[in-house]
């Protein structure tokens, strides 16, 4: 991964984390998970498997220490929803649609996961109010700024204004 | 169905992450959020700040101007609710101006003089949310006298949370709707405690009860509390419940939605805390004394 790359990846997770501690956690209907959403974005680049894992490991550390649940909790969460997106990735990118379909459900595997993880360890502020309309309004916010943006993200992180033409 | 190719090492990484994850976690928990865990959390929170105030400061009026605009229907008729409320809050002020004066005459001919147990208060800015947590981030931190456990409320008065967290420019809040642990609170002379319910804001009252009580009855923070001062509205009984065997159980809907606050109040309740102090610094707004830095976990000492 060239120094270019790691500046882009880390400006895009820094602007996600910014933009959903601030933008997004006024907003009742339109409710992404930015940070999840970047993390299964960087299963449809070229980087290593091992290094998206990995990337996927810190982001979720760095939105547990800028929360109050305990440490390690989102970073398990997200490394095992860019481990399913890894393994599921040659499906999604054939066409627009069913690359924000993919999003919705790995989302959905990531704010399931996070309730039963979060349930186990008796994290309740994971559990407050709207925990059953996070089930489906995250992975449809999800959703839709992946059919926007993916193809854009996969060729600003690879490099490669081919990418994602769907063609 | 899953695909995997020969000698890739996908697997042994997320394994060895998840091992990871779980003695972060294990290591979190048993240092109850002191430790190096804590160091950790006030470093990034401390980075990250700037940023977070940055975007609430421009972020804030845009969602206001939108917030009118797709709810100026019931914004009117709250305008026409607020300004008969107003009227009747004008009405008895006028009452309460004459209790005043009453009081200040039955001081002056019993020379009594208050005891100057005011509690400080901290006016702190809302800048953000953890993601999918029912946290809040406030603009103050320990720079400005606020220290782990300290009680919020809102302008108004009505409890809010505790605070969990705290750096040098900011602090976490985390809601007594969602805290971990209940709120010892009263319901006219009934004493009691209110918890928070999974999915929802409506909280959980258990009294030690000999009458019953009825909708809209007030629930109050009471004497009993470690964590707030007694006589904080914390919310409203929203079903009528009637004692079985000395107790009674109902729920109360809280005052706050802390969803929707922006400026937040925090107490520097106790007066006097007794924490533990390593590099003593003189707080801004109040007189408490407060270690630089504060990241442990607030004891749910109540309930």
């Amino acid at each position: 991964m060239r120094m270019r790359s790691v500046i882009i990846v880390g400006l895009i997770l820094l602007l996600a984390v910014v933009l959903q501690t601030t933008l997004f956690s006024q907003t009742t209907l339109f409710t992404p998970d930015l940070v999840l959403l970047v993390v299964i974005m960087f299963c449809l680049t070229r980087l290593r498997p091992e290094l998206i894992l990995a990337l996927a490991f810190m982001s979720g550390l760095a939105v547990d220490l800028l929360g109050s649940a305990v440490l390690g909790l989102r970073a398990m969460v997200f490394t095992m929803v860019a481990y399913l997106g890894i393994r599921t990735r040659e499906r999604a990118d054939v066409g627009r649609i069913i690359t924000g379909v993919w999003t919705g459900l790995l989302t959905l595997a990531g704010v399931v996961l996070l309730i039963l993880v979060g349930t186990l360890f008796n994290q309740t502020v994971l559990l407050g109010e709207g925990v059953t309309d996070r089930l489906y309004l995250v992975p449809i916010a999800n959703t839709v700024l992946a059919l926007i943006f993916a193809p854009l993200f996969v060729r600003l992180v690879d490099r490669d204004t081919t990418a994602f033409r769907y063609v | 169905m899953l695909s995997r190719q020969p000698g890739d090492r996908t697997f042994p990484t997320l394994i060895t992450l998840l091992v990871l994850g779980l003695l972060l976690m294990t290591f979190d928990v048993r240092s109850e959020g002191g430790g190096v865990t804590g160091l950790l959390r006030t470093g990034t929170q401390s980075m990250v700040a700037p940023l977070q105030k940055g975007a609430a400061f421009v972020v804030n009026p845009v969602v206001d101007v939108i917030d009118s605009l797709t709810n100026v229907a019931t914004l009117r008729e709250q305008n026409r609710a607020l300004q008969q409320d107003l009227a009747e809050a004008q009405a008895a002020l006028v009452a309460v101006d004459d209790d005043l004066a009453r009081l200040e005459l039955y001081e002056q001919l019993y020379r009594l003089e208050a005891t100057g147990t005011a509690i400080g208060r901290t006016v702190a800015q809302v800048i953000g949310q953890p993601a999918l947590e029912g946290s809040l981030i406030i603009d103050k931190g320990t720079a400005d006298g606020i220290v782990v456990g300290q009680p919020v409320v809102d302008t108004s008065g009505y409890v809010v949370g505790t605070v969990e967290q705290v750096t040098v420019g900011t602090a976490t809040i985390v809601p007594i709707t969602v805290g971990p642990g209940g709120v010892a609170v009263a319901v006219g002379a009934q004493v009691g405690v209110v918890m928070p319910q999974i999915d929802t804001n409506i909280m959980r009252l258990e009294l030690d009860a000999e009458e019953p009580v009825f909708i809209g009855d007030r629930v109050v923070t009471s004497s009993g509390s470690v964590r707030f001062p007694a006589g904080y509205p914390v919310g409203e009984v929203i079903a009528d419940a009637a004692p079985t065997n000395d107790t009674l159980s109902t729920e109360v809907e809280p005052y706050v939605q802390p969803d929707t606050l922006r400026v937040v109040v925090v107490l520097a309740w106790p007066p006097d805390p007794i924490t533990a102090v390593t590099e003593p610094t003189t707080t801004t707004t109040t007189s408490t004394t407060v270690p630089a830095s504060t990241t442990a976990s607030t004891s749910e000492g109540d309930g």
